[in-house]
C-alpha cells in the first residue's frame, strides 16, 4: 500500500503541482482542464475504434513497420483533439499563455488517469515489489512535459497570428517530431529492443529538452507582439 | 487580472462540487479494494506434512498458515528463526538441522521442502538404477519418518523444484551468504500461504472392495466349497497425503490381486477349468491403521462364511524383495495349512529361479498393533499369511507408501514374477497338481502373466494419492478399482466403514504458496523522500519561472493574508 501511495504520488504529484504552482491556480482554469479532459477522453475512443477497425490483430509482439505507421498516422487524431481542445472549447477569457497551459494539463491529466492509474492500482498495490510503477510515474512525467510542449507548440501554431517568420518551419518540425514521440517510444521499445528504464530515460530526455525548446519558441514569439 | 468576485464564486462552486464528489470517489475505491488480486511473482502448488492425531496425541504439522519472509542458511548460532520461513531442498538438509528444528521442536515461521523431480507423481523421467535416487530415497524416507512421529507447531510444506523456485533459492541463498536475511526492514522475498486453521475430519470413512468367483459345484453336492481368499490393502499414509501413491506399499499388490483375478476369471469362465474352489478377492482399507479396514471387514462376515475360508493369502510391497519374498506366518510352520502354502510357493519359486523364506511372528493379543494384514486374519482364527517383499514387520505407519515410494523405484519385472509365483501355486493347489511341473500360466499362452496390464495399472495407482481419510465413499479411484474387478469377478460389493476412532485427521493438505519479492519499509520511506523533494523543487522551480523569486518567498506568508481575504 505505501508502495502504490509512492508510485502514485509520482504519477499524478506533479500535475497537481504544477497547477497550484503557476498562474493557473489563480485565475481558476480548472474548468479548462477538465473540459480538455473531456475531449481527450473523446478522441482516446475515436482512436481506440480507429485502431480496432484499421489494425491487423498481431499475435506476436513483432515490430510490424506497415502496421506501426498506420497507427502512427492514427496517433495524429490526437494532434486534433488538441486543435479542437485549443481553438473550439470556449474558455472564460483567460490569456492564451494560460489557456495552452492549462489544456496540456487537463490532456496529460486524463492521460495519466486513463494509463497509468489501473495498473497503479492493481500492481503496486500488492506485497511484489517492482521497479516498473516507479518508471511509470516517471514516464507520466516526460508526459506532462510533452503535452504541455504540444499545447504551447500548437497555440502557436493555430493561435497567435502574428509570429516570426523565420520561426515557423522551427514550430511545425518541433510539433511534428512532438506528436511522433509516442511512435518513436514504441519503435525503440518493440523495434529496437530497449529495455523500460532505457525507454523511460530516453523519454524523459527527450520532454526535457522539446519542453526548453518550446519554452524558448514560446518566448520568442512572445516578444515582438508584447 | 481576474475580478476577485467572480474568484471567489468559483471557489465556493468547487467546494459543492467538491463535497460531493469526494463520497462517490471513496466508494468506488472502496469497492475496488474488495476485489483481491492474487498478483504473486511465483506461485507454487504445496503439500503441507500431515496432521492428526493417535488416542489425542498430536503429530505432525500442526499449523497451516504462512506469512513470513524466507531464509536458507542457520549458520549463525542462537538466531531467531521463529519469524523465518526456511526453504530447503533435501540435497542439503542436514542432520544437525533436522535434530535442532524438528526433532527437539525449536521455534522456526515455516519449512518449505523442496523435492526433486523424481519424486514428483506425473514425472515421465525414468532414472530408476541410479545410486544417487536410492540414496535420495533412503534419506527422504528417513525424514518421512522422523516428521510422521514428531509434533511440529509451525507449518511444514513440501515442494517440488523447478526453475522459478531453484531462480528464488539462488537470490535467497546469495542474500544470506552476503548477510542480508529478509526482514522487515531489509525486504527480500516472502512465502505466503493463506489458509484456515485445519479442521478435523468428521468421521473419516474407509471403503472395502471385495468380489467372488465362485467355484463348480459338483452334482448333489449340498456341502459349501471351501473359499480361498486373495486379499491387498490398497490405501497409504504419508508425511504429505497428496503426495503418498504407495506405488510398491500397496500399489504392488493391488496391481497383483487385480492381475491374480484376471487370470482366474479366464480359467473360471470355462466350465471344464471352474476349480471346486471359491476364490474371494478383497481390496481392503485402512491398510496403515493397525489393518483397520481388514478387521472390520471380517468381522462383517458370517460364521459360516468365515469357517469356509481355507486360508487367505495377502499380498504386500511385492517389488521391494530384491533377492526374494517372504512369507509371513503367525501360526508355527508346522500348520498344516501354513506347510501347504508354504511348499506350494517354494516348489514354483524353485522352478521361476525365485527364493521364497518363512518367516513365523506370534500374535501378541494385548498389543493393539498389527504389523501383517495376515494378524486380522489369524486373530479371528482364520488361517492366512502375508507374502511380502519385506523382511521384517513394519513399525506403526512405516511402509505405507509415503513421500519417496515411487513408480521410479518400482520393479516391475519383480511384481509379474511374484503374480506368476501365487497365481501358478494357487492353480496347482485348486487343481490338485501339487509337486507337478506342469506351467499353466506359461508365457506367450493365452494365460501368460500381462506385463502391459501390469503396467497400466501400477502408472494409475502411481498417480492416485489413497490416503484413506481423504478419499470419499464414491471417490473415483474407488470407483475404478470396483470396476475394474467387477470386469473379472461377480457379486463386487463395497463395505464403508469408520475408520478406527483412535486416529484423528485434518484437513488443509494442500495448498498455494505465493512468493513475492517485497520491498523494505526503509526503501518505501527513502523513495517517499526523494519523492517529496522532487515535488518540492519542481513547485519552486515553477513558482520561480512563472512568478519570479519574490512570490515563491511571500508564498509561505501568504496563508494569514489569504484568510483575511476570505473574511
Amino acid at each position: 500500500m505505501f508502495h502504490f501511495f509512492n508510485c502514485a504520488i509520482l504519477t499524478f504529484g506533479p500535475h497537481a503541482v504544477y497547477y497550484s504552482a503557476t498562474p493557473l491556480s489563480e485565475y481558476d482554469t480548472l474548468g479548462t482542464s477538465v473540459k480538455t479532459a473531456v475531449v481527450y477522453l473523446v478522441t482516446a475512443l475515436v482512436k481506440l475504434v480507429c485502431l480496432a477497425t484499421f489494425l491487423k490483430v498481431s499475435e506476436s509482439d513483432i515490430f510490424d513497420p506497415s502496421q506501426e505507421l498506420l497507427k502512427a498516422l492514427i496517433g495524429f487524431i490526437d494532434v486534433a483533439g488538441l486543435y479542437f481542445a485549443l481553438t473550439q472549447l470556449t474558455h472564460r477569457n483567460i490569456s492564451q499563455n494560460h489557456k495552452f497551459q492549462a489544456v496540456g494539463l487537463g490532456w496529460a491529466f486524463a492521460d495519466s488517469v486513463l494509463h497509468r492509474l489501473a495498473p497503479l492500482w492493481v500492481g503496486a498495490r500488492g506485497l511484489e515489489f517492482t521497479w516498473d510503477y516507479v518508471l511509470q510515474g516517471l514516464e507520466a512525467n516526460a508526459n506532462l512535459m510533452l503535452s504541455l510542449s504540444l499545447a504551447a507548440l500548437g497555440s502557436l501554431m493555430w493561435l497567435r497570428k502574428n509570429k516570426p517568420k523565420t520561426l515557423i518551419p522551427i514550430i511545425y518540425a518541433c510539433a511534428g517530431f512532438v506528436a511522433t514521440m509516442p511512435s518513436i517510444t514504441s519503435y525503440l521499445r518493440w523495434g529496437v529492443g530497449w529495455r523500460l528504464p532505457e525507454v523511460v530515460g530516453f523519454q524523459l530526455f527527450t520532454s526535457l529538452t522539446m519542453a526548453l525548446v518550446s519554452w524558448q519558441l514560446f518566448s520568442a514569439c512572445q516578444k515582438p507582439s508584447a | 487580472m481576474a475580478d476577485p468576485n467572480t474568484a471567489a464564486t468559483a471557489n465556493r462552486r468547487r467546494h459543492v462540487f467538491d463535497s460531493s464528489f469526494y463520497p462517490v470517489v471513496a466508494l468506488v475505491f472502496i469497492l475496488i479494494a474488495c476485489v483481491e488480486l492474487c498478483d504473486a511473482s511465483t506461485v507454487v502448488d504445496v503439500y503441507r506434512l500431515i496432521q492428526y492425531d493417535i488416542s489425542g496425541a498430536p503429530f505432525g504439522s500442526r499449523a497451516s498458515s504462512l506469512n513470513h519472509h524466507a531464509g536458507s542458511s542457520f549458520s549463525a548460532p542462537g538466531s531467531d528463526l521463529s519469524r523465518t520461513v526456511a526453504i530447503l531442498s533435501l540435497r542439503e538438509l542436514n542432520e544437525t538441522f533436522i535434530r535442532e528444528y524438528i526433532d527437539q521442536g525449536k521455534p522456526l515461521g515455516g519449512l518449505l521442502l523442496l523435492l526433486p523431480q523424481v519424486f514428483r507423481s506425473d514425472n515421465s523421467q525414468t532414472v530408476v538404477d541410479d545410486s544417487e535416487y536410492t540414496d535420495m530415497k533412503k534419506q527422504l524416507t528417513d525424514l518421512e519418518q522422523r516428521l510422521i512421529h514428531s509434533t511440529i507447531q509451525y507449518p511444514v510444506y513440501f515442494a517440488f523444484e523447478d526453475e522459478d523456485l531453484a531462480k528464488v533459492l539462488a537470490d535467497i541463498q546469495r542474500n544470506d551468504a552476503a548477510g542480508q536475511p529478509a526482514t522487515a526492514t531489509t525486504g527480500g522475498y516472502k512465502f505466503i500461504v493463506t489458509s484456515t486453521a485445519p479442521k478435523k475430519l468428521a468421521s473419516p470413512t474407509m471403503t472395502n472392495i471385495q468380489g467372488w468367483l465362485p467355484g463348480l459345484k459338483a452334482d448333489g453336492d449340498s456341502n459349501q466349497l471351501p473359499t480361498i481368499a486373495i486379499v491387498a490393502s490398497y490405501d497409504t499414509f504419508g508425511a504429505a497425503p497428496g503426495l503418498s501413491v504407495g506405488s510398491d506399499s500397496n500399489g504392488s499388490g493391488v496391481v497383483a490381486l487385480l492381475e491374480i483375478a484376471r487370470l482366474f476369471s479366464v480359467l473360471y469362465s470355462n466350465p471344464n477349468t471352474r476349480g471346486r474352489y471359491n476364490l474371494l478377492f478383497g481390496l481392503t482399507s485402512g491398510g496403515p491403521y493397525n489393518y483397520n479396514g481388514t478387521q472390520k471387514w471380517l468381522r462383517s462376515f458370517d460364521q459360516r462364511l468365515r469357517e469356509s475360508i481355507d486360508y487367505a493369502i495377502c499380498l504386500n510391497s511385492l517389488s521391494s524383495g530384491d533377492n526374494g519374498l517372504w512369507l509371513h506366518v503367525s501360526k508355527p510352520p508346522e500348520n498344516a495349512y501354513v506347510k501347504q502354502i508354504f511348499e506350494g510357493l517354494s516348489n514354483v519359486a524353485e522352478e521361476l529361479g525365485l527364493k521364497v523364506g518363512l518367516k513365523h511372528k506370534k500374535i501378541n493379543v494385548s498389543n493393539s498393533r498389527v504389523a501383517w494384514e495376515h494378524e486380522q486374519f489369524s486373530r479371528l482364527r482364520v488361517t492366512a499369511a502375508t507374502l511380502s517383499g519385506l523382511s521384517v514387520a513394519p513399525n506403526l505407519l512405516e511402509n505405507t507408501g509415503g513421500i519417496a515410494d515411487k513408480r521410479e523405484f518400482v520393479n516391475e519385472a519383480a511384481i509379474v514374477r511374484s503374480v506368476k509365483l501365487v497365481a501358478e501355486s494357487l492353480a496347482r493347489h485348486i487343481y490338485g497338481q501339487e509337486g507337478k511341473n506342469i506351467n499353466i500360466f506359461a508365457d506367450n499362452s493365452s494365460l501368460a502373466v500381462s506385463p502391459s496390464y501390469i503396467g497400466s495399472w501400477l502408472d494409475l495407482l502411481s498417480r492416485t494419492p489413497r490416503v484413506a481419510p481423504f478419499l470419499s465413499k464414491d471417490d473415483a479411484f474407488i470407483m475404478a478399482l470396483k470396476k475394474e474387478l467387477a470386469d473379472h469377478v461377480v457379486e463386487v460389493n463395497l463395505q464403508h466403514d469408520v475408520i478406527d476412532g483412535m486416529f484423528t485427521f485434518y484437513d488443509s493438505t494442500v495448498g498455494t504458496l505465493q512468493i513475492y519479492q517485497v520491498a523494505s519499509v526503509t526503501f518505501d520511506l527513502l523513495l517517499l523522500l526523494v519523492l517529496g523533494s522532487y515535488l518540492i523543487t519542481l513547485f519552486s522551480f515553477l513558482v520561480i519561472s512563472t512568478r519570479g523569486v519574490d512570490d515563491l518567498i511571500s508564498l509561505f506568508r501568504r496563508p494569514p493574508s489569504r484568510k483575511a481575504k476570505a473574511a
